[in-house]
Order: structure tokens, then C-alpha cells, then sequence
């Protein structure tokens, strides 16, 4: 009956080692007045006595026939369904995952789940990522398809352990992730030491953050970083689209509607703006395998009528997005 | 009808559930934290019990003695006789995790929990009696077989799954290729129901070995009753309480329910009078409602409770029924009209 805000959510990944439970103990230890929840994997090792931290067997409730796309998190609907009635209530809540889960069920959880939406919004998705050690886990290793989601579906890429590899290297390193996912925010750390509003308040499924796409990263592949530029068969890509002009907005409907419904299991994130023909006003867009959510951006005012998109994906076909895109133009 | 209020009681927390004693002598009052309080049947307060945890989870009364089971996220199960003591019989730690469900067996013989995926029974006094093979996710509920206390259903992700207690195989199972987050049993032993993570219910006719599956609702099903006769099953699952029957060779199946108009929210508790057609129900709007689904689909009564109605206990015999609301108001009421 009374409308209380919504509580933000971090869901924080990262393979093992990389530094999360550093990270979470700096959360938890931090004087910045907020009631944090945690809930932890069922491996985390919070070092600190603190009420709200609940360990968890992730538990995934397929509800369609195992797409992925609609699958959520079955113990976090119990967990917090329950938290969210005390009196008390915390101020935010921190999910864990372990090292190897896919967190896409995790933010569907808060998307797709009433109750969940109700209560919690999804601030960001934060990945612990190891300097010294990550390249192993995305070039060499078996769970090399989890390091590349991991990396793809962050909002905030924390390169923790920096002062273990040489600035060449890291240089390189960041370059590489930003293959992987160009929206990610990349803060270098070293034991995590971080300002924990990078990482706390990030606003990564904001729509009104949605625009905040760095132009560099829509420019053709080819045209940037060519001093140092490394080829690696990165089958987990951004995809950036970059058009002046007006769209129809049926037709961007259309297309991202066949998008989603056809290709949705390997999109894992997306955000643009449009500006649709007729409409004065910017509409935005961000979405998370077919789940998408759309918004007034406001008007245009002075700024140039564009549209801008990116993708980040498994096996995204970089012309086909175009050319679809294209297509919607007017 | 008139609903008068005869006691206002302000628990810690959030209600999360409320349970009179066999004899109606006692109410026993869960909030999501702080301490179990027990009130006599006019809403004095007798005693405050303590807390679980991070969160209380049940507190439930043995069906024939004034035994009370409390539990929560503590792991730990505490019962009491609380007419003789206010502190605990025994306190159990079941284990590291969290016990989000408690119910006595109908006979009072065994009191069965979970703890994450296992199942455990124990007996009267807290000893341990059965466990079962662990269950593909974390039982969300769990339901005694009225007519048969030797049989209990379990609920997770997988459905339902049915255990005889001394045997180590279920004796039949539901997986319909969901998640079930709840459950009840129909008093004839006939129907099992459960309340599905998607917007349906799963009902399972025994008596045909037959699975029905009811969608539709608006909102995930959050309450769920049989009335004492096994005749009807009210659900939640949106605004309209919707009655299904559950008579006849094929009970819902074919049939339209009676859909109950009044909430402006969701409803999310519901319960029968016992041995007659009074429905109450709880919305998130507020409100209490009765109902008389056999002969209207208008509300009868309304109490205005100012916050979501959370719980709802009738009275077993006295023309009176206690509300708990999510800020932590537990109301007792009394409806004259019933008494007649």
C-alpha cells in the first residue's frame, strides 16, 4: 500500500580469485552509512561478522522449456521475498556468483520475477576481473565461454590485481575487454582499493544512462587502436551502430522484436537511443537477452537527431545488425 | 454482517503468520523479526518468545495440545508448552541453513521440516524420525495428507513430490517442468494444489492419478485454501479470488469458477471458516473481505486494516478471526452474524 523505493542490487561476478570477497569485505567495512544485504555463493568467505550475509546453492528455475531467456533465480526469490518484509529493510542489496555461473538468470530474476521488480531494481552487474590471470581464462581455459560472459554482461570491470602486470600488458588487457563489452566502465585496482561509488552507484540499467554509449566505440573496428591491434577470434563481441537521421519506429520495433525473439539467447546486453520520425523526443532502450525496456529520453533540444546502439553478444553478426538497422531508416 | 474489533496488538515486524491452538485459547503471532508473541483469544498479550534470526519463519500450534513449534532462518526449531512454561521444551539445530517451513503432522505425531533440499521429520518431542532423499532444489513448502498422516508433499523446483513416511521413494511425484512455491492438501485427501513461480496452479486428483492445470491469473497464486468439505479451492493470483470446485468425477476440470470482485490489489491470504462456506480474504490493498461464494460473488463484510493483510486465522470455534498486516498490526475480530 505505501510506495517504498526500490532497493538497488550489485551482482557482482568474477572467476575465483579474482578479488571478490576482497571487494565485498571493503563493501561491508566502508563507513558510508548504507544497510548492505549479501548474498553470498555457496563457497563465499565474508571474513567479517555482519547480520544480513546469507549464503546460497544457486538454484535456477527454468520457466519455459530451459530457455534461457526465462530463467531466473530461484533462491533469490525465496531469500529476499523474505528480507524485503522486515521492518528494517536494508538499503542495498549485493548478490555473489560464482565464478562459473551465468548471470544472465540473475538479472532476469529482478526483470521477469513480480515481487522482485516491485522491490529491487538492478543497479549494475560488477566483474571482478584478475590482470595476471584473466587472458588464461579467455583464451585457454574450459570455462572460457563463462570469463567472456562474465566480462560481457558487466557494467563495471574492476582490472583488480594491477600491480602484478606491466602497463603494456594492461593496456593490451583493457583493450581487449573493451572488444569484448565497450560499455563497461574499466577502474584499475589494486586489492580491490576502489571508490565504491564506482561501484555501488553505477546506474547501469538506468534508461537515462542508456545514451551514455562513448562514441569511440562506435567507430568502425579498423579505424582506432591500430597500433597495437591484436587479432583474437572473440566469438563474445560488442557490436556498435552509429546512423544520423530519423527511423520509422514500426520498423525498429519489428526488427528488434525478430532480433530478440531469434537471437535473444545470445544477446546478452544491448542500449541505445533512437530518434524515431515524428517524435520529438529521444527514446531509449536497454535489454538483457529478450527481455528489453524502452523510455522517453526527453527531448532533443540542440542535439543532432541520431541513433546510436550497441550490442554485446556471442556470434554477433556485425553486417547483418547494420543492415537490419539500415533498413529501419527513413 | 458486522465485523467488530475487539484488540489491536502491534507485533515487531511484519506478520507473517498466525495460528490459534487447538482449543482457540491461544494465538501464537510470527513477525518476520523480532519475538513470537502469544496472545490469549481476546489479543492480550501472555508471553514473547524469541526471535530466529534474520527472520522468523513459523510458529504453529500441534493440532490437539497446546504445544507450540516455532522455527526460522537460524536453522534452529524451538517447541514449547507454553500453558506451563514460556521457555523452550527443546531447541533443535536442524543444521547451517535457513527453515522456512513447519506443520505437525494431523495426528500430531511428527513435526516435519526442510533444510534447504531435505525433507525431515521428526517426532513429537523433536527427535529425529524420517528424512528423505534430497529433493532437486530447496523445498519452498510442505503439506501433511489430512487423511492420511503418514503422507506428506514436498514442493520445489520440480513440482511436487509425495513421501510416505518409512519408505525411501517418493510414492508419487508432480514434475510438471516448474517451480511449485506452494502447497495445500484437501481435507478428503483427494486434491493436491500447488501455487506455481509462473502466474498457474497445479491440481492433482488422486483419485484419478490426473494432473489439472489451471493459468490465467494475473500474478503468481500467493494463496491458496480448501474449504473443510473439500469442496471448493479458493485462490489468489490477482485481484479476484477465484473459487474453483472440486466435486463431481472431474472437479475443476470443465468448470467456471466464481470469481470475487472487491480487492483493489492483489490478493495474498485467504482462509476458510471451518465447517461453513466463509471465505476471508487479504489484499495487498488492505482490506479484508468476506465472502459467501455459494450464494454471492459480492463481498459480504469488509474491514479496512489500513496495511496489506498478510495472515489471516479464524477462530476454531468462536465467531472471531485474527488479521496480521505488513506493519505489524495483529487484529482480532469478531463477525456477531457467525455466532447465530
Amino acid at each position: 500500500m505505501t510506495d517504498k523505493p526500490r532497493i538497488p542490487v550489485t551482482i557482482l561476478t568474477g572467476f575465483l580469485g579474482a578479488g571478490k570477497t576482497t571487494l565485498l569485505n571493503r563493501i561491508l567495512t566502508a563507513q558510508h552509512g548504507k544497510r548492505v544485504a549479501v548474498i553470498e555463493n555457496e563457497f563465499g568467505e565474508i571474513g567479517i561478522d555482519h547480520e544480513l550475509v546469507v549464503s546460497t546453492d544457486e538454484e535456477i528455475f527454468e520457466m519455459n522449456n530451459g530457455c534461457i531467456c526465462c530463467t531466473v533465480r530461484g533462491d533469490l526469490i525465496r531469500i529476499l521475498g523474505k528480507l524485503v518484509k522486515r521492518r528494517d529493510r536494508f538499503d542495498r542489496v549485493i548478490v555473489e556468483t560464482t565464478g562459473l555461473a551465468d548471470p544472465g538468470p540473475v538479472v532476469q530474476t529482478f526483470f521477469m520475477d513480480d515481487d522482485m521488480k516491485e522491490n529491487f531494481v538492478v543497479d549494475s552487474v560488477v566483474t571482478v576481473v584478475d590482470a595476471k590471470h584473466v587472458l588464461l581464462h579467455l583464451d585457454t581455459s574450459d570455462d572460457s565461454d563463462e570469463a567472456r560472459e562474465q566480462v560481457a554482461f558487466a557494467d563495471v570491470l574492476i582490472l583488480n590485481k594491477c600491480d602484478l602486470v606491466g602497463p603494456a600488458d594492461l593496456e593490451d588487457l583493457e583493450r581487449r575487454l573493451r572488444g569484448i563489452n565497450a560499455l563497461a566502465k574499466i577502474h584499475r585496482a589494486i586489492e580491490c582499493d576502489i571508490d565504491l561509488n564506482h561501484v555501488l552507484e553505477v546506474g547501469g540499467f538506468n534508461l537515462d544512462h542508456a545514451t551514455e554509449i562513448d562514441p569511440h566505440f562506435l567507430e568502425p573496428e579498423d579505424d582506432h587502436d591500430h597500433h597495437h591491434h591484436h587479432h583474437h577470434d572473440e566469438h563474445v563481441t560488442s557490436v556498435g551502430i552509429e546512423a544520423d537521421g530519423d527511423c520509422d519506429g514500426r520498423k525498429v520495433n519489428a526488427w528488434l522484436t525478430e532480433l530478440v525473439r531469434t537471437q535473444g539467447q545470445d544477446i546478452f546486453r544491448m542500449k541505445g537511443v533512437f530518434a524515431i520520425a515524428g517524435n520529438p523526443d529521444r527514446v531509449i532502450f536497454q535489454g538483457v537477452h529478450m527481455l528489453i525496456d524502452a523510455a522517453n529520453g526527453g527531448p532533443w533540444g540542440d542535439r543532432k537527431r541520431a541513433n546510436r546502439i550497441v550490442f554485446i553478444g556471442r556470434n554477433l553478426d556485425r553486417k547483418a545488425l547494420n543492415d537490419g538497422f539500415r533498413a529501419c531508416l527513413v | 454482517m458486522e465485523i467488530r474489533s475487539i484488540a489491536e496488538i502491534e507485533a515487531s515486524d511484519h506478520v507473517l503468520g498466525l495460528d490459534w491452538s487447538h482449543d482457540g485459547s491461544l494465538l501464537a503471532v510470527t513477525p518476520a523479526s523480532g519475538d513470537i508473541l502469544l496472545l490469549d483469544a481476546d489479543g492480550r498479550c501472555l508471553a514473547s518468545l524469541p526471535d530466529h534470526g534474520i527472520s522468523n519463519s513459523v510458529a504453529t500450534f500441534h493440532p490437539k495440545e497446546a504445544r507450540l513449534a516455532t522455527c526460522g532462518t537460524d536453522g534452529k526449531l524451538r517447541i514449547y508448552e507454553p500453558i506451563r512454561d514460556h521457555a523452550p521444551e527443546k531447541e533443535i539445530s536442524v543444521g547451517k541453513g535457513w527453515l522456512e517451513t513447519l506443520e505437525w503432522s494431523p495426528d500430531g505425531f511428527h513435526l516435519a521440516t526442510a533444510l534447504g533440499r531435505r525433507l525431515i521429520v521428526l517426532d513429537a518431542n523433536g527427535d529425529p524420525a524420517h528424512e528423505f532423499a534430497e529433493h532437486k532444489s530447496s523445498i519452498s513448502d510442505l503439506a501433511w495428507n489430512p487423511k492420511n498422516p503418514r503422507e506428506i508433499a514436498a514442493v520445489c523446483d520440480g513440482g511436487a513430490t509425495m513421501w510416505r513416511l518409512g519408505e525411501g521413494e517418493p510414492f508419487a511425484r508432480f514434475d510438471w517442468g516448474g517451480a511449485s512455491l506452494l502447497v495445500e492438501w484437501s481435507a478428503d485427501g483427494r486434491w493436491l494444489a500447488t501455487g506455481d513461480q509462473t502466474p498457474s496452479v497445479h491440481l492433482y486428483d488422486f483419485t484419478r492419478d490426473y494432473p489439472l492445470h489451471i493459468q490465467g491469473y494475473e500474478t503468481k497464486v500467493k494463496a491458496l485454501a480448501f474449504n473443510s468439505a473439500s469442496r471448493s479451492l479458493a485462490t489468489g493470483g490477482g485481484r479476484l479470488v477465484t473459487v474453483w470446485p472440486c466435486t463431481g468425477k472431474r472437479g475443476p476440470e470443465g468448470a467456471i469458477p466464481k470469481q470475487l470482485p472487491g480487492h483493489d490489489a492483489d490478493c495474498i491470504a485467504l482462509a476458510w471458516r471451518r465447517g461453513c462456506d466463509i471465505l476471508a480474504s487479504g489484499g495487498a490493498d488492505g482490506m479484508l473481505i468476506l465472502f459467501e461464494p455459494a450464494s454471492s460473488a459480492r463481498p459480504r463484510a469488509q474491514y479496512d486494516a489500513g496495511a496489506e493483510v498478510a495472515a489471516i486465522a479464524w477462530h476454531p470455534s468462536a465467531p472471531r478471526l485474527a488479521i496480521g498486516t505488513g506493519d505489524g498490526m495483529v487484529v482480532v475480530l469478531e463477525i456477531p452474524d457467525l455466532a447465530k
